[in-house]
C-alpha cells in the first residue's frame, strides 16, 4: 500500500513560531503504523508531501518516523492544492491522509475536500485509528466521533482521510530519524495566487454566549444564572427504604434515556 | 494640533441675532452644536437605572438607546405566549442542516436556528431546514419550510449531492452549518462539490459581516456572509419569541448512487476509557462514600465514567484525574450522579454545564440536593448496594 501524508507549514499554537502541525504528526504516526502492518512487502510506503515556498521546520518530520519527503517548491502565495493534486495523482497512492485543518494557515480544512473532488476520491474525515480492511483493497477506519464514541468504517482504496486528534499520539523524534530521511526537492509548475476576499485584522477573543437572567434581575438570581444549568424537576425524596431510592434512580435514567443495560 | 483654535470673534458672530438696524447679540442663547456633543452624565444615569429593583442598580454593561428600546417592548412580552408567524412570500431563502442527532435538536443546532433567523429576518427571507427526520420540533425553533433529505445511513457524500441539487433548484441565499464532526464534513463536501465559497467556524455573525479565527487564532478574518458558512458552537443566541410554521415541502432529489463506503457500524463511547471531560454520563463519589468498592461496582454496572471530589483525591482513594471541579475537570457531560458530595461552591463550577444532576446525600440542607433535579436524602451506602441489586437482577430476567 502505498501511503501520502500531507504536510502544511504550521504555527505553534503557543509561541506562533513555524513548526508542524501535530495532528499532521499524528497522521504521520497512523501512516507509518498502517505501513508497518503490511510487513515488509514492497510496494508498502509512506511519501510526505508539502507544497509552498519554503520546507522549514518540516524538514523535523523525517526525524517522526518519515522515510521520504517530497517539498513542491511554489511561488509565495501561489495556491498549493494545483501542484498537490498533480503530484498525487502522478505518484499512484492508494491511501492519501490530512490533517482535520491547518494551524497558521487559513485553518478551514478545506483542501482535502478538494483534492479528493479533484481525483474523484472519496473522503472520510476525522480518523482517530486505521487497520487494513478484511477484504483486499480496502480500510477500516475508526473514525471519532464527539463524547468518546467512534465509528468504524470499511472504505474501498484508494480513499482521502483526515486525522482527528483523537489518534494516537506522534512517534517521538529521533535525530537519527532526520539523519536517514530524504528529501526531494521538485519545482512546483506556477499556478495563480488565491486573492484575499476577507479583511484581516488581529483576533479578539469574543465572549462565549452564557445563560442570562433578566434586565431587573437581583445579583444573586445573575450569579445563578451564569454559575448552574437549568435542571428539570427538582424533585426531593427525603429517606426512602434504599430499594424505592435505587428504583427513582433508575428510573430517571431511562427517562434521560441512559443505556444503563 | 489636533483641535481647531477657538476664534472669538466667529464664536460672537454666532450670537448674533438677525433684523433689526443695530446688530444686536443674544449671549445667552446655546449656540447651534458644533463639534464634540456634550456629554450629560445624568441622562446617561437614568437610562442605566435597572426598573423594579429595591435596592437601586445600575447597568452599565447594556448601551443605553438598547435599553431604552427594549425596556417597553419586553414588559409586553412577558406574559403574552410566542405567537405564530406565518411568512407566505419569503423574499429569500436561508437554508440550514442540523445535524439533530437522533431526531432531536442539539443546543447547537437550536443556535444554528437563530443564526438563519438573524440572516432571514434581516430582509424578509424565510429558514428552511433540511432534515433527515421530519419532526414537531423544527417549527417552534425557527424554521419556516422542512424538507426531509433522502439519505439512510451514514452516507455523508449522498446527503452532499442531494444539498447540491437542491443548492441550485432552491436559489438558496445562505447555506448554515454547526461546525461539528458531521456538519463540518458536510459543509466541506457541499462547498468542494458546488465550488461556492465557504466560511469555516464562524465565531460571530450579523446579515453585514461574519467572523472567523484564522492563522492559528491569531488573525480575525471578516467578510460579508458568503454562501456556505459553518457555525461555531456558542457563538449566536439560539432563536426566541416567535414560533414558526414548519410548513413540509418537496423537491425532486436525484437518485443516490452507491458511495465507497462499504460499511458503518456505530460504537459507543467506552466508559472505562473516555476521559472526564467527554464523558456523557458522569457519577461521582465523595467523602459520604466509604465503601469505594460498591462504588467502582456501581460505576461499571451504569455503563458511567467515574469521578470524585477533592476530598476523595486527596486522600488519595481515587485518582486525581477523577477529580470533578474547578481545580480539577469542567464536566461537559449531560447527566451527574453525585454520591455523598456536599456540594461545595468549587465543586459545583465543575457541573456547572451539567443537564441533568441526581443527588444522594444524608444531609438535606447540602447545597447537591438544592442543585439536584432528583434528590435523595439517603444513606449512600444503602443506595449503592440496592441499586447494583437492582441493576443485577435486570440484567437476569
Ligand atoms: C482552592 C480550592 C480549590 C478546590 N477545588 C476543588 C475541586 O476542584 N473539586 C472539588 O470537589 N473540591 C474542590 N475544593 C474543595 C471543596 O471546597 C470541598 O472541600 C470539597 O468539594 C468537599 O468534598 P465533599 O463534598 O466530598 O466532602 P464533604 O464536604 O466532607 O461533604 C461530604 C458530604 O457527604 C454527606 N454524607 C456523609 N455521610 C454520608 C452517607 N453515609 N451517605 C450520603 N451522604 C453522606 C455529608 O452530608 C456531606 O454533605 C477546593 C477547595 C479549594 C480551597
Amino acid at each position: 500500500m502505498r501511503i501520502a501524508v500531507l504536510l502544511s507549514a504550521g504555527r505553534h499554537s503557543v509561541s506562533g513560531r513555524p513548526a508542524p502541525v501535530p495532528v499532521e504528526l499524528q497522521a504521520l504516526r497512523l501512516a507509518v503504523d498502517l505501513a508497518n502492518q503490511c510487513g515488509g512487502q514492497s510496494g508498502c510506503d509512506v511519501t510526505g508531501l508539502h507544497a509552498g515556498p519554503e520546507l522549514g521546520p518540516l524538514a523535523d518530520t523525517l526525524g517522526h518516523g518519515l522515510g521520504h519527503l517530497v517539498h513542491l517548491r511554489t511561488e509565495g502565495a501561489a495556491d498549493p492544492a494545483p501542484a498537490l493534486a498533480a503530484a498525487l495523482e502522478a505518484g499512484g497512492y492508494d491511501l492519501i491522509l490530512a490533517g482535520r485543518a491547518g494551524q497558521g494557515g487559513e485553518d478551514a480544512g478545506l483542501l482535502p475536500y478538494t483534492l479528493a473532488r479533484g481525483l474523484a476520491w472519496p473522503i472520510l474525515a476525522d480518523a482517530a485509528g486505521l487497520a487494513p480492511g478484511e477484504a483486499p483493497g480496502t480500510l477500516s477506519v475508526e473514525q471519532a466521533l464527539g463524547r468518546g464514541a467512534r465509528r468504524r468504517l470499511v472504505v474501498r482504496l484508494p480513499a482521502l482521510v483526515t486525522v482527528h486528534p483523537a489518534a494516537p499520539p506522534p512517534l517521538p523524534f529521533a535525530f537519527a530519524g532526520l539523519r536517514r530521511g530524504r528529501v526531494e526537492m521538485r519545482e512546483a509548475p506556477p499556478a495563480p495566487a488565491v486573492a484575499p476576499e476577507v479583511e484581516e485584522r488581529a483576533y479578539r477573543p469574543r465572549p462565549k454566549l452564557i445563560a442570562k437572567a433578566a434586565a431587573g434581575a437581583s445579583a444573586l438570581e445573575r450569579l445563578r444564572a451564569a454559575t448552574e444549568a437549568a435542571s428539570g424537576g427538582g424533585r426531593l425524596l427525603v429517606d426512602p427504604a434504599p430499594d424505592e431510592a435505587a428504583r427513582e434512580i433508575l428510573a430517571h435514567l431511562r427517562a434521560l434515556g441512559l443505556p444503563t443495560r | 494640533m489636533s483641535r481647531p483654535r477657538k476664534d472669538p470673534r466667529a464664536a460672537r458672530a454666532a450670537h448674533l441675532v438677525p433684523g433689526g438696524a443695530r446688530p444686536r447679540f443674544d449671549l445667552a442663547a446655546l449656540p447651534a452644536a458644533s463639534g464634540r456633543p456634550r456629554r450629560d452624565p445624568r441622562a446617561e444615569e437614568r437610562l442605566a437605572l435597572v426598573p423594579g429593583t429595591l435596592r437601586r442598580r445600575l447597568d452599565r454593561a447594556q448601551r443605553a438607546p438598547a435599553l431604552a428600546a427594549a425596556a417597553p417592548a419586553s414588559a409586553e412580552t412577558v406574559d403574552a405566549a410566542p405567537r405564530l408567524r406565518v411568512i407566505a412570500e419569503p423574499a429569500y431563502l436561508v437554508a440550514l442542516v442540523p445535524d439533530a442527532p437522533g431526531g432531536r435538536l442539539s443546543a447547537h443546532d437550536r443556535q444554528l436556528f437563530g443564526a438563519a433567523r438573524l440572516l432571514a429576518d434581516a430582509g424578509g427571507g424565510a429558514v428552511l431546514a433540511f432534515v433527515e427526520q421530519p419532526g414537531e420540533e423544527f417549527g417552534p425553533a425557527g424554521a419556516d419550510r422542512v424538507l426531509a433529505l433522502p439519505v439512510s445511513g451514514y452516507d455523508p457524500e449522498a446527503k452532499a449531492l442531494a444539498l447540491n441539487a437542491a443548492l441550485a433548484a432552491l436559489d438558496l441565499r445562505h447555506v448554515l452549518f454547526p461546525e461539528t464532526a458531521d456538519g463540518g464534513d458536510l459543509a466541506r463536501r457541499l462547498a468542494a462539490l458546488s465550488g461556492e465559497p465557504f466560511f469555516a467556524g464562524a465565531e460571530s455573525l450579523s446579515p453585514k459581516a461574519v467572523t472567523r479565527a484564522a492563522r492559528g487564532r491569531r488573525v480575525e478574518q471578516r467578510r460579508a456572509p458568503p454562501r456556505l458558512i459553518s457555525l461555531a458552537p456558542d457563538a449566536v443566541a439560539p432563536h426566541a419569541g416567535t414560533l414558526h410554521e414548519g410548513l413540509p415541502v418537496a423537491l425532486a432529489f436525484p437518485q443516490p448512487t452507491g458511495g465507497a463506503i462499504v460499511s458503518a457500524e456505530f460504537i459507543p463511547a467506552d466508559p472505562a476509557k473516555v476521559s472526564l471531560a467527554e464523558a456523557d454520563f458522569v457519577v461521582s463519589a465523595g467523602n459520604g462514600v466509604s465503601d469505594l468498592e460498591a462504588f467502582r461496582a456501581l460505576a461499571a454496572a451504569l455503563r458511567a465514567t467515574p469521578g470524585a471530589s477533592r476530598m476523595l483525591c486527596d486522600a488519595g482513594l481515587m485518582p486525581r484525574a477523577a477529580q470533578v471541579g474547578a481545580s480539577g475537570t469542567v464536566l461537559d457531560a449531560r447527566v451527574y450522579l453525585a454520591l455523598g458530595i456536599a456540594g461545595a461552591p468549587q465543586h459545583l463550577q465543575g457541573v456547572a454545564k451539567c443537564e441533568h444532576v441526581i443527588a444522594v446525600n444524608t444531609d438535606l440542607h447540602a447545597a447537591m440536593i438544592e442543585r439536584a433535579g432528583l434528590a435523595i436524602v439517603a444513606d449512600a451506602q444503602k443506595v449503592m448496594p440496592a441499586l447494583l441489586a437492582l441493576l443485577q437482577q435486570e440484567r437476569a430476567s
